[in-house]
């Protein structure tokens, strides 16, 4: 029998460890569907924000805030810059979509060899000590980690929302998405909205990278499956579609937490990629919800 | 002696490698990422088939190679009824997918790796003998590749690609042509696995990640996209540099992130500043794909 | 009489828009039927419906009697639908020759198995197609630039070798979109010799064209359609000299 404590706990947890792949997921989905652009630099970035928190934290010694405010300047001024001098310049080229694969890949990767260079290859943590305080709140257990993480990606969804929905330069991101071309006509800049949604991304990044490193150890290499369960997740929750990437990612993290209870836990990750494979060969446009529902009796 | 002979088998397998890759993205216009996993079923089967059966080595090969094949033909025919962009992160989902099925497997050995591949060739004549083998499979692919892409096939390849509306409606079967040329490529990279497990008896799943995606991809752009010898000349540099630092003596935990790096460095100057690679043709009239 | 084309209640609509509203069309062998109308109305959808391009929502389309909406685009060519396109689409880094060559409605160079293991039928092939471009590029007096590169060619002679790119397949039907924007002088004659030609030799033409006198010059009867539907079919005189459908045309 399951113990429906046990459910509620592995619910919860889930939720909780899910919580930075959501950030990832709606930085990188904002990307894709704003500047059409599988953005894989971001793997470069996610490595530039841990690590340069994890210097600043650990070698210099500064506050929290002071080093997460440095990794906020330092991450956006990457992105700008990539944007700036890498993707502008591809796009006044009128570059192939391989062309941008290869330039936003090859860049991470390039980012991720100095910093093994730096850094090695040990695993480090943001904090001497990744375990954080418990307490029992109705029998389930909920550490501050968790909390933190669930507030910190609510926040940002909802602030993203906000942004989308409710300001002139968040509207003028949504008509870029819809048509550059035409958004142009009436006086929007597509660079500029790219520009913006290289910084917006960058934030994610940042806040997601605190969590990880907070709660994990990360070796430069990590970065990379990082940007790839947001490609799943993108992928799962239907190209151009933000926030249902966002729950996928959320999903994907449920249906993994729960999977303990009927698969061994080697079997985990291979879950992860058998839905990556389905969305691939079935629902190439996204898992439309009545779809995902005839999937999971299968 | 013997170094220099696993170098060269190796440099041959990689042009193999390129060469074929190029088919498929320099001349079929066909984005993929997922090259390194055909190379790794061709290899993972024809090492199985050793292992536990009596079959011949070079039926194991072209069963590992028509293995490769089939599984090509599955992804480029779901990916392509989608788009063309689409093939290129399909092929990504598809390469990290199967990467991790095989690793998740007992009886591809899984993480660690699948060794005791029998040698089927002993004593010291094996490296002479696999280098000869190699090479001359390297020099017919090449060749093999330049005749096809010359003749009547090229200049409908090349017609495909300028505008594939036009060349649909004049009565080309252009979804056909982009399987084959698909299925092709990835069955001589099958072919190229396939003498990797046959020579080094072990092969683990490490070695057909994202970053052998790029490496592949870096010789081919570097050498030149869409044209004969480009990943001929790129498959050597590639494979001679890292051997050329060798020589600083660093220890191995500066020179893998070094060599990386230079990798890809390497790869960012041409993209930016001659992305039509070593041997491609810059002029405007460009009959490959190319990096534009 | 027996239509090489005929298209009975053809429907297409883009979300609101409608490009294409019941049309029922019929071209003979030897015709030569001018489709005009406003831009938008539809015509080169129509085009897209018949060579295949576009599925159409509704309604049958048949060549020599014979229903192929289930034929996708290139088979359609390989019965014989030959079209060229309003902008032109012409294979920009190949020679002109290169360009015919890919063009006859069976092209062996296209299959690996025959390119590889068949070489001498492939070059049989190759031989016939290449006297045959050369026969067409004669008639238009471009053989002297079947080595060119087509991008080197000014615009109104690119236009011709997209026109015979098309003849390459000596199918029943011929499709031209706006054969004449942009061509003067030399160019327009022999796309008007061409033409008549063509259709003298028995096949079915139909030419969308903007230029009206183009239009009077070769067609007995022409089609005016907009919004997707066939307003009109007739004599061309009785088109052209209808106040009405002048209106329609300019204003609106
Ligand atoms: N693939 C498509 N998707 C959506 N709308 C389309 C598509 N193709 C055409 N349209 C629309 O259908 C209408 C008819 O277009 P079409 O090109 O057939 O007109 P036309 O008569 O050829 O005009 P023109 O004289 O300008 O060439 C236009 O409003 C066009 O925007
Ligand atoms: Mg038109």
């Amino acid at each position: 029998m399951l113990d429906p404590i046990i459910l509620a706990q592995i619910l919860w947890t889930g939720i909780a460890t899910s919580s930075p792949y959501v950030l990832l997921t709606a930085g990188f989905a904002l990307t894709l569907k704003v500047t059409g652009l599988w953005n894989f630099a971001q793997a470069g970035l996610m490595a530039i924000a841990f690590y340069t928190m994890f210097f600043s934290l650990n070698v210099l010694a500064w506050p929290v805030p002071v080093a997460i405010g440095v990794a906020l300047v330092l991450t956006g001024a990457v992105a700008l810059a990539m944007e700036v001098w890498g993707l502008q310049v591809l796009r006044a080229r009128k570059s192939g979509n391989l062309t941008f694969f290869i330039f936003t890949l090859i860049l991470s990767e390039f980012v991720i060899y100095v910093i093994t260079l730096v850094f090695g290859t040990e695993p480090q943590t943001l904090f001497k000590s990744i375990l954080s305080p418990v307490a029992i709140i109705g029998n389930i257990a909920v550490s501050d980690w968790d909390k933190l993480a669930v507030v910190t990606a609510a926040a940002g969804l909802a602030a993203l929302w906000l942004f989308m929905t409710r300001t002139r330069e968040g509207q003028f991101l949504v008509a870029v998405s819809d048509n550059a071309k035409l958004a142009e006509l009436y006086g929007i800049s597509a660079q500029r909205a790219y520009r913006v949604v290289a910084v917006v991304a960058a934030l994610f990044i940042v806040a997601a990278m605190y969590l990880v490193g907070s709660h994990g150890g990360i070796v430069p290499n990590s970065p990379m499956e990082l940007v790839l369960t947001a490609v799943i997740a993108t992928l799962l929750g239907g190209i151009g579609r933000v926030f249902a990437a966002a729950a996928a990612a959320v999903v994907l993290a449920l249906i993994q937490s729960f999977s303990i209870l009927v698969i061994a836990s080697r079997w985990q990750n291979l879950l992860l990629y058998g839905f990556l494979f389905a969305a691939i060969l079935l629902f190439p446009r996204g898992v439309r919800l009545p779809r995902l529902r005839l999937a999971m009796r299968r | 002696m013997e170094y220099l002979g696993t170098i060269g088998i190796l440099i041959a397998i990689y042009i193999i490698l390129a060469a074929s890759y190029n088919l498929v993205i320099g001349y079929g216009g066909l984005a993929t990422v997922a090259h390194p996993i055909f190379f790794a079923i061709g290899a993972y089967v024809s090492g199985l088939l050793a292992i536990h059966t009596t079959l011949p080595p070079p039926v194991s090969v072209l069963v590992g190679s028509g293995c490769a094949m089939l599984a090509s033909l599955l992804l480029a025919a779901s990916a392509l009824r989608v788009s063309g962009d689409y093939l290129l992160i399909a092929s990504l989902g598809f390469q990290l997918g199967l990467l991790q099925l095989i690793k998740n497997l007992a009886f591809t050995g899984g993480p660690g790796g699948l060794g005791g591949i029998p040698a089927t060739i002993v004593g010291p004549s094996r490296t002479p003998v696999y280098l000869a083998i190699a090479v001359v499979l390297a020099i017919a692919t090449v060749f093999a590749i330049r005749a096809l892409v010359r003749g009547p096939y090229g200049r409908a390849i090349t017609a495909m690609r300028d505008e594939e509306l036009a060349f649909s409606a004049l009565g080309r079967n252009a979804m056909s042509m982009k399987l084959v040329i698909f299925a092709i490529g990835c069955g001589i990279a099958g072919i190229a696995g396939g003498i990797y497990t046959f020579y080094f008896q072990y092969i683990s799943p490490d070695q057909f990640e994202v970053l052998q995606s790029a490496a592949i991809l870096t010789m081919v752009v570097l050498g030149g996209m869409g044209t004969a010898f480009g990943p001929v000349v790129g498959a050597v540099l590639l494979l001679a540099i890292p051997q050329a630092i060798t020589f600083l003596q660093l220890p191995p935990s500066i020179m893998a992130p070094m060599q990386g790096i230079i990798f890809t460095l390497l790869v960012l100057v041409f993209l930016f500043l001659r992305p039509a690679g070593i041997l491609g043709d810059t002029g405007r009239r460009r009959r490959s794909a190319g990096l534009t | 009489m027996s239509h090489v084309l005929r298209t009975e209640g053809l429907n297409k609509r883009f979300g609101g828009i409608v490009v294409c509203d019941d049309v029922n069309l019929t071209i003979a062998g030897g015709e030569i039927l001018g489709l005009i109308g406003p831009n938008g109305a539809g015509k080169t959808s129509l085009f897209n419906l018949i060579s295949g391009v576009l599925r159409p929502d509704s309604g049958t389309i048949r060549l020599n009697g014979k229903a192929v909406n289930g034929e996708p685009l290139y088979r359609r060519a390989r019965l014989g639908v030959a079209r060229t396109w309003q902008h032109m689409l012409l294979f920009r880094s190949m020679t002109v020759m290169e360009n015919m060559l890919v063009a006859p409605r069976h092209y062996p160079g296209e299959s690996i198995l025959r390119v590889t293991v068949g070489r001498a039928g492939v070059r049989s092939a190759e031989r016939t197609a290449r006297e045959r471009a050369h026969a067409i590029l004669d008639r238009m007096a471009l053989d002297g630039t079947a080595d060119m590169p087509v991008t080197d060619l000014p615009f109104g002679q690119q236009k011709l070798i997209g026109l015979a790119r098309a003849l390459m397949n000596d199918g029943p039907l011929l499709l031209l979109d706006e054969p004449m924007a942009g061509v003067e002088g030399a160019a327009y004659e022999t796309m008007q010799r061409v033409v008549r030609q063509e259709a003298e030799s028995g096949r079915a033409i139909c030419v969308v064209e903007h230029n009206v006198s183009f239009i009077r010059d070769l067609c007995s009867r022409a089609v005016f359609m907009i919004n997707g539907r066939i307003l009109q079919d007739g004599p061309v005189e009785e088109l052209i000299s209808s106040t009405t459908l002048t209106e329609l045309y300019f204003g609106a």
